[in-house]
């Protein structure tokens, strides 16, 4: 349990955990059945359908190969799942990297952090578009 | 050996603070699951404020406390955001049916009007022969050719007798 006194590497391993179990989630649930535990609050309270609805649908039909389809569902739907499958990919080799070259954690955390950022602000720019829009 | 127990609990609750703001933030920003991203985010703030007060008294590093406590707070604030989100679109969803009436009107309006001044043409052809039928559905012809015949005699002209 060495990692545990660096606590970069152990949030590396909570994300990869968490983003596993996002993956794991969307394996499970079917976009056939459509027996989704979480339905959309937004859509709940206004009955008009948000910027990420069908989200959940997306992902499940991404990781089933049916992209066309994933795409009808929700249009930011692979940009989203990209993001999370390249956090996962990232998490794993920063760890390695971390591991690794020791004189160099600091960088590395740096561009993590930065790299990071700009992913997220890529994969979720037209959440934040609607979020300005409509507060 | 007591100081490094409490350097740890510091530090375990920054990472957990850390780790808990960064799922908000990724919550916030989603509007299906926005508003429930506000649970998390007051967690993670309970969490680095904990974590700073542990580290004021024994001045361990504050770098992960306090990039939690600033991302748990940035994060709880878009989820807060989604409710005043929620609140504009079911305002405007409620002016929606009025706006659509009034299209409809107006599309009914127009297609009258066009009906109104329409000229109507029917030709039908079969074999040599051919039949033209034009009439004009302007109102103004219409009630014109209805003065013309009213103004005529409009006694039968009953020619069977004659004969």
């Amino acid at each position: 349990m060495k990692f545990i006194k660096e606590p970069y590497l152990t949030i590396n391993v909570v994300l990869t955990g968490v983003i596993m179990l996002i993956m794991i989630y969307s394996v499970i649930f079917s976009p056939d059945k459509d027996d989704y535990p979480v339905t959309c609050i937004h859509e709940k309270l206004t009955g008009e359908p948000c910027v990420s609805c069908g989200l959940s649908h997306s992902f499940s039909l991404i990781l089933r190969g049916r992209v066309e389809e994933a795409y009808q569902w929700n249009v930011y739907g692979m940009r989203v799942f990209l993001f999370f499958a390249l956090q996962l990919l990232m998490r794993i080799a920063f760890s390695l990297f971390y591991i690794r070259f020791t004189d160099t954690r600091k960088q590395l955390i740096m561009m993590d952090i930065i790299g990071s950022i700009l992913l997220f602000l890529i994969a979720f720019r037209q959440f934040f578009v609607y979020l300005i829009k409509y507060s | 050996m007591e100081e490094e127990v409490k350097n740890n609990t510091g530090q375990n609750l920054g990472i957990a603070a850390l780790i808990t703001a960064i799922i908000t933030f990724v919550l916030a920003v989603i509007p299906c699951v926005g508003l429930m991203a506000i649970i998390p985010g007051i967690i993670a703030i309970v969490l680095a404020s904990v974590g700073l007060s542990h580290a004021a008294r024994t001045d361990s590093p504050r770098g992960v406390l306090v990039a939690a406590l600033i991302i748990g707070i940035v994060a709880s604030l878009i989820s807060f955001s989604q409710v005043f989100v929620a609140g504009k679109i079911a305002e405007k969803a409620d002016k929606w049916p009025d706006r659509i009436e009034e299209i409809v009107t107006d599309v009914q309006d127009k297609i009258l009007e066009d009906l109104e001044d329409a000229n109507v043409s029917i030709k039908i052809e079969s074999g040599d022969e051919k039949i033209e039928i034009n009439t004009s559905a302007k109102k103004k012809d219409l009630v014109e050719k209805l003065e013309e015949l009213e103004g005529e005699d409009t006694s039968v002209v009953d020619t069977l007798d004659q004969e």
